[in-house]
């Protein structure tokens, strides 16, 4: 059966959606919907207008024993000074990455962790599937390369790059930033400056293309890593 | 619902690990959300197990989610829904064999069959497509809202509706299809 028909494909995505595709016909358009886009954008549509349906819940307010279980299943061990990670609130997400950051690679960005002003830089943290670190890319807001980290093995098939690429904010098309090597820490030289190349950038990713992109070129793959691209400064 | 730029950020910087923004985004979401899972599972301390549950997948996979797909709303009661789904699966057998009855489950029993269809008439209204909806019959809009609220396939809504299975699955078809022309006519969703 040939699922990429628009009728069929829309059809299939919506029941999916719905939850009344079951059994055997919801695995296998779950096959269907990992590796076709069309299934994907079926699949969001429908989503979005299920949402209408739900304008008309009345709220239920939630016991407080939920989120205190959601802290301790996420957050636990419990520390000694638990006032510590509200006191937080207000710092700057952009901040906490970059703690994340220092801590992962100290001398990545030039800095010992303890310094209080930060170069002007583009960081961006790649997360596979799963949400799990896997590749960190940051550049100095001016400069022309981009330094790449591995933070887990990236498995790329033979006959094929992993082409890294940037997602402008505004939801126009992606632009190819480079090919990462996979195995350890990398340099890319870049086509512009940082400043220039991704002050509009809200997003990187990764796929495993048949060959490095050229100016101009769109993915033709699926993105199989993915995260936001920040500003520091 | 809460504004929708708003839980933008706070979705881009719980993707962070902000944990004040994950906070944030809970308050703001978790009372619709729950009803969400409670109209599925009629029984709060399930409902509230698989809100738990969400939110951990929440934390950890808010990275993954793209502003451009879906909004943040339709991001988080999708993962919800498909949650108390599960549960409410898995979960058939007993429930076949025990009711809960807490006060609101009473209240909801009260009416169960006339609520969700209460439900959609609600949200078509808000949606400016009643009308357009209206030129479904009562046992299509019913079995749309059985379908969507309630989280029944098509087994489940042939016996809730006393119709052969044949019919139950063309009533939702049938809904389905006019959903999706009101709402384009509408201008409302893709």
């Amino acid at each position: 059966m040939n699922y990429l028909l628009p009728e069929r494909l829309d059809r299939l995505a919506r029941e999916y959606v719905l939850g009344t595709l079951t059994g055997g016909a919801r695995r296998r358009f779950e096959r269907v919907l990992s590796q076709a886009p069309a299934a994907g954008r079926a699949v969001a549509a429908w989503q979005e207008r299920f949402t209408v349906l739900s304008t008309s819940l009345p709220p239920m307010a939630p016991r407080n024993a939920v989120w205190q279980g959601l802290e301790q299943r996420l957050f636990a061990p419990p520390r000694k000074s638990a006032g510590w990670w509200r006191a937080l609130g207000g710092v700057l997400a952009g901040v906490l990455l970059c703690t994340v950051v220092l801590r992962i690679q100290p001398g990545l960005i030039g800095l010992e962790p303890q310094a209080e002003n930060l170069p002007a830089s583009y960081v961006g943290l790649l997360t596979d599937s799963e949400g799990k670190p896997a590749v960190l890319a940051s550049s100095r807001r001016h400069g022309r390369q981009l330094t790449i980290k591995l933070l887990q093995p990236l498995s790329v098939p033979s006959g094929r790059v992993a082409q890294l690429w940037a997602l402008p904010r505004d939801g126009s098309a992606a632009f190819p930033v480079g090919v990462v090597t996979p195995g350890g820490s990398s340099t890319l030289a870049l086509s512009d400056e940082s400043e220039k190349l991704f002050s509009q950038v809200s997003r990187l990713a990764v796929s495993l293309e048949e060959s490095p992109a050229k100016p101009g070129d769109k993915p033709t793959q699926p993105f199989v890593l993915s995260g936001h691209c920040i500003k520091l400064w | 619902m809460p504004a929708v730029d708003d839980l933008a950020t706070l979705m881009s910087r719980t993707a962070l690990h902000d944990r004040a923004a994950f906070e944030r985004l809970y308050r703001a979401t978790c009372a619709h959300l729950l009803s969400v899972a409670f109209r599925i599972l009629n029984n709060r301390d399930r409902a509230e197990e698989v809100l738990q549950e969400a939110f951990m997948n929440v934390w950890h996979s808010a990275s993954g989610y793209n502003p451009v797909v879906a909004t943040p709303m339709t991001w988080l009661i999708n993962i919800v829904r498909n949650k108390a789904i599960d549960a409410l699966r898995s979960g058939k057998t007993e429930r076949g064999s025990t009711v809960a009855l807490d006060d609101e489950a009473l209240e909801i029993a009260g009416d169960a069959a006339l609520e969700p269809q209460r439900l959609l008439d609600d949200s078509l209204t808000k949606a400016h497509i009643d009308a357009c909806m209206g030129e479904l019959n009562a046992s299509q809009r019913q079995a749309l809202a059985l379908a969507y609220y309630r989280g029944m396939v098509h087994t489940d809504i042939a016996e809730a509706m006393n119709a052969p299975l044949g019919t139950a699955k063309a009533w939702v078809r049938r809904g389905l299809d006019k959903l999706k022309d009101c709402l384009q006519a509408a201008g409302v969703a893709a």
